[in-house]
C-alpha cells in the first residue's frame, strides 16, 4: 500500500510493473530535461542587457526545434508501445478468477477447481482490529499464488467500477454487460491493496481490493478452500 | 612593427554552444539514473528467497489464509 504523503509509484510486484516504473523514469527524465532547457532559456532572456532588433528569419533554429521534439516523441513512443504489447503477450494462465463489481463491494469467483464464490466488503471502522488499515482492509481477501500467471476476468453487476492494484500495475474497468480480461504474474508474497477506480456512487471510495499472495506450493495445499 | 593581432574570438552562438554541451552532459547523466533503477530491482531479485520472506510475513501474522 502507499505510505502517507507518498507521491511516487509503489514498488513493483510484477515484471510488467517493473517495466512501467522504468518507463515512467524515462518519460520523467525527458520532462525534466525539457523543463530545465525552457527555464534556463527564460532565465537567460530575463537577465541580459543585450538586445537584438533582427529576430526574423531563424531557419536553422526553426528546423532544430521541429526535428528535436519529433525525435523526443519517438523516444517516448517506442518504449511505450513495447510495454503495451508486452501486457498482451500470451502467457497461458494457470488460474482464472472472476471479479464482479457491485455497489459497493466485489464478488470473487474461483471456478477453475471448484465453486468458491465470496463477497469482499470493506471492514467498517468499528470492526477494525489493531493493525488493520482503515478504509483499505476487507473481510475476505483474494488469495492467489505467486510466480504463476493468473487471469482476472472483470465485470460489473450494476454500474461502472474499476479493479485496480497499483503494485501489480493493474487497472481494468468493470463494465456491466462486458467481460474484460487482465493477466499478471506476481513475484513476491505479501498483502497488496487497491481501490475501486471508477466513480460508482456514494461508497465508491469504500470498496477496496486486497490481494493476499502466497507461494504456489502453499496455495496448492488449499488454504483458499478452507477459509 | 605591426601590433600582434589576436585571433578573432568566437562572437556568436555562445549560448547555443553552452546549452548544447550542458544538455548533452545532462542527457548522459540521466541515462545513468534509469540504469540504476533497473540494477536496483535486479540486485533485489538475484538472491531473493521467496520462502524466507513468506515465513517472516507469516510469523508477523499478516496473512489470513495461513497462520
Amino acid at each position: 500500500m502507499a505510505h502517507a504523503a507518498q507521491v511516487g509509484l509503489q514498488d513493483a510486484t510484477s515484471p510488467i510493473m517493473e517495466e512501467l516504473i522504468t518507463f515512467h523514469d524515462h518519460a520523467l527524465m525527458i520532462i525534466f530535461l525539457i523543463s530545465f532547457l525552457v527555464l534556463y532559456a527564460l532565465f537567460l532572456t530575463l537577465t541580459t542587457k543585450l538586445t537584438n532588433t533582427n529576430i526574423s528569419d531563424a531557419q536553422e533554429m526553426e528546423t532544430v526545434w521541429t526535428i528535436l521534439p519529433a525525435i523526443i516523441l519517438v523516444l517516448i513512443a517506442l518504449p511505450s508501445l513495447r510495454i503495451l504489447y508486452m501486457t498482451d503477450e500470451v502467457n497461458d494462465p494457470s488460474l482464472t478468477i472472476k471479479s464482479i463489481g457491485h455497489q459497493w463491494y466485489w464478488t470473487y469467483e474461483y471456478t477453475d477447481y471448484g465453486g468458491l464464490i465470496f463477497n469482499s466488503y470493506m471492514l467498517p471502522p468499528l470492526f477494525l482490529e489493531p493493525g488493520d488499515l482503515r478504509l483499505l482492509d476487507v473481510d475476505n481477501r483474494v488469495v492467489l499464488p505467486i510466480e504463476a500467471p493468473i487471469r482476472m476476468m472483470i465485470t460489473s453487476q450494476d454500474v461502472l467500477h474499476s479493479w485496480a492494484v497499483p503494485t501489480l500495475g493493474l487497472k481494468t474497468d468493470a463494465i456491466p454487460g462486458r467481460l474484460n480480461q487482465t493477466t499478471f504474474t506476481a513475484t513476491r508474497p505479501g498483502v497488496y491493496y487497491g481501490q475501486c477506480s471508477e466513480i460508482c456512487g456514494a461508497n465508491h471510495s469504500f470498496m477496496p481490493i486486497v490481494l493476499e499472495l502466497i507461494p504456489l506450493k502453499i496455495f496448492e495445499m488449499g488454504p483458499v478452500f478452507t477459509l | 612593427m605591426a601590433p600582434e593581432v589576436l585571433p578573432k574570438p568566437r562572437m556568436r552562438g555562445l549560448l547555443a554552444r553552452r546549452l548544447r554541451n550542458h544538455m548533452a552532459v545532462a542527457f548522459v547523466l540521466s541515462l545513468g539514473v534509469a540504469a540504476l533503477y533497473k540494477k536496483a530491482y535486479a540486485d533485489f531479485y538475484r538472491n531473493y528467497d521467496v520462502m524466507k520472506d513468506f515465513e517472516e510475513m507469516r510469523k508477523a501474522g499478516i496473512f489470513q489464509s495461513v497462520k
